[in-house]
């Protein structure tokens, strides 16, 4: 099941615009003497561009329909997993992680077979470990 | 003007054997990657941009020149066997294709678009080849007044781009624009938008920001449709006859009109930037069709159908490059991420170019062209085995492209910090793709953001403020003419695209 989508989206913006304009802008751009263009004279006008655009979607949505929730859903759960392999690879390092990282998303996709995880979980992090530290003579993250 | 030992000397770099083997490795990528569905040139060359670091830079571009070429084709193999364009520029191929691998001519479907392909392809390097350093010539004689008009007129042709929704458009090109912003201000270099974080004083990284939207964002909407389902291998229909796993000579040549208008209407569509390569295919294929005397054979089969498509979609690539290396606009993904390939270098994609670094343009035209024939080759002997290519489990290949894309990013960016940067951009290019914002728009506008304050900058202090005093630069009313030409046509082109490819849908 697919959703209409630009009243949804074009509120998010509209909210976003508004906020970099009245909060984020104001607190986290710092002003300057001088110049031809003030340093927040731009992302301004910008975030007012977004704001409008998001309020005229509000009003007049287009018929674009976006996918039902569960894969949204399912983006965030690879997205989580992904998150934390990253998260993981700062305390313990590129080549302990990788190999777990790729079986945990095979796994995940439905992927069984023993001759494909392998390759997939060891084969693939060994090529890259090869290519990168050996061939281009480069670290690892 | 280049001079002709320095045009010699490039075109001898690119026969050099380290260039030739790069151009080779590049191809053989690309066509495995477009192989692939799912995954395609665009996310193959993001991906591969920040391995070319350790390179020079003729070998780095032609690398990814060839990742982008061999792409095309191995796109193509997944169209013609599943109906599953790897890339969106296969999908007038399939429509063709498909049909006749059904009817147990794969090889030959295969092979016509590889041929097309490659003719389509080398038209269209013959056209960069020979207007590009004109055109850098004329580029040369602007000032900021005229390069402000000029990215102004940058942003207007990403109209091309739009698609259903204007407002959309212009949301995606703001967003862009904004997240360029992030930095330092480039008059007072004060600290903005970096929220503290000192990693972000230089902008965010564009491999970061590039291969987050256009590859991990990808892979996460590929993911999410998976549902825990591993994809069935596809069978294969031989009729045992090797008539039908070929392509003579007669059935090439009865394409050849085909094919020139294909690689005709590519070449001029990939000239305009934002237009691109998915566009010029469906409209070569419409030409094709109704100017056949057995319209009613599309669809079903038509090997023209396939000459047309694959000839348009291939010959934009090398087009895309005319306002890529003579104004510095990249009229494509693919083009922006070669810019970006040109930057990790140290070098400046613009008029400039031709004058400081003639030597690197002419062999990397000539590294196109032997791309090329290394396409040609490398699709001869490779295709049955690309055909095998596409029963690879989506499991592995796609978790092999995240790991990939961690050590490229990190390379890239010197640490974890850019695999994070590209994770939250991964987010919003998916969000954004899921809800119909334009991706090629936001990077786009995100790589011309920087460039566009800095004329601005230059223009008012060039002009004491004074926007009348543009009267004064007429190159640059010229072009700010042509920039609202540009939206009114280019908008009336998409819309006329659209009708075209619905009407092509209802008909097939």
């Amino acid at each position: 099941m697919t959703m209409p989508s630009d009243r949804l989206s074009g509120a998010v913006l509209f909210i976003f615009g508004l906020a970099m304009y009245f909060a984020i802008i104001p607190t986290f751009v710092e002003q300057a003497e001088g110049g031809n263009i003030a340093p927040n004279t731009l992302p301004n006008i910008l975030s007012w561009m977004i704001a409008i655009g998001g309020a005229f979607l509000v009003l007049k949505p287009t018929p674009h329909q976006t996918q039902d929730l569960r894969y949204f859903a399912r983006a965030l759960m690879h997205g989580a997993i992904l998150c934390a392999g990253i998260y993981a690879m700062t305390w313990f390092g590129f080549l302990y992680v990788a190999p777990v990282l790729a079986l945990v998303i095979m796994v995940v996709i439905g992927e069984r077979r023993m001759h494909w995880l392998a390759l997939g979980a060891i084969g693939m992090p060994a090529l890259i470990w090869i290519f990168i530290t050996q061939i281009l003579d480069r670290a690892l993250p | 003007m280049v001079e002709l030992s320095t045009i010699l000397a490039g075109f001898g770099d690119a026969f050099s054997l380290i260039n030739l083997a790069y151009v080779l490795l590049g191809v053989v990528i690309g066509q495995f990657v477009g192989a692939v569905p799912g995954i395609g040139p665009v996310m193959a060359m993001a991906i591969a941009v920040p391995f070319t670091f350790a390179l020079d830079p003729l070998p780095a571009i032609a690398f990814l020149i060839g990742v982008n070429k061999g792409g095309l084709v191995g796109g193509a193999v997944p169209a013609v066997l599943m109906n599953t364009p790897g890339t969106p520029d296969a999908a007038a191929t399939a429509l063709d294709g498909y049909p006749l691998a059904k009817s147990g001519k794969p090889l030959k479907a295969t092979k016509m678009a590889l041929f097309s392909s490659v003719t389509g392809d080398t038209f269209s390097d013959i056209v960069l080849i020979t207007v590009s350093a004109p055109m850098a010539i004329l580029a040369l004689k602007m000032g900021p007044v005229e390069i402000l008009a000029l990215m102004i007129f940058a942003f207007s042709v990403l109209a091309g781009l739009v698609g259903n929704s204007l407002v959309k458009g212009i949301i995606a090109a703001a967003l862009g624009l904004l997240f360029a912003t992030i930095g330092s201000d480039p008059e007072n270099y004060t600290p903005r938008l970096i929220f503290g974080m000192w990693d972000l004083y230089d902008g965010l990284p564009l491999a970061s920001v590039a291969i987050g939207m256009l590859a991990i964002s990808e892979i996460l909407r590929r993911l999410s449709e998976t549902g825990g389902k591993v994809e069935a291998a596809i069978d294969l229909i031989d009729t045992g006859n090797p008539d039908d796993r070929r392509v003579t000579w007669d059935e090439y040549w009865s394409c050849r009109y085909v094919m020139l208008r294909g690689a005709v209407t590519g070449t001029i569509l990939g000239a305009l930037p934002g237009i691109g390569s998915t566009a010029a295919a469906f409209m070569s294929y419409a030409f094709t069709k109704a100017a056949s005397d057995d319209p009613q054979s599309f669809g079903k089969g038509n090997i023209k159908g396939i000459a047309a498509a694959e000839s348009a979609n291939s010959a934009v690539v090398g087009a895309n490059l005319i306002p890529l290396l003579t104004l510095g606009i990249p009229g494509s993904v693919g083009a922006a991420l070669i810019i970006s390939a040109f930057m990790i270098h140290g070098l400046q994609p613009g008029p400039l170019l031709f004058e400081n670094q003639g030597r690197l343009v002419y062999g990397l035209f000539g590294a196109m062209i032997m791309a090329n024939f290394i396409n040609l080759w490398v699709g001869q002997l490779g295709l049955r085995f690309w055909v095998k290519v596409v029963t690879a489990p989506i499991s592995v290949i796609f978790s092999s492209a995240i790991l990939m894309c961690i050590v490229g990013v990190s390379m890239a960016t010197s640490g974890l910090f850019g695999v994070a940067v590209m994770l939250v951009f991964a987010g919003l290019g998916y969000l954004m793709a899921s809800f119909g914002y334009s991706l090629v728009i936001f990077i786009i506008a995100f790589f011309l953001g920087p460039r566009l304050e800095i004329s601005v900058a230059q223009s008012l202090a060039l002009t004491n403020g004074d926007l009348s005093q543009i009267l004064r630069y007429p190159v640059a009313v010229a072009l700010l003419v042509m920039s609202v030409v540009a939206v009114a046509y280019l908008l009336w082109r998409n819309q006329a695209i659209q009708r075209l490819e619905q009407k092509d849908d209802a008909n097939v």
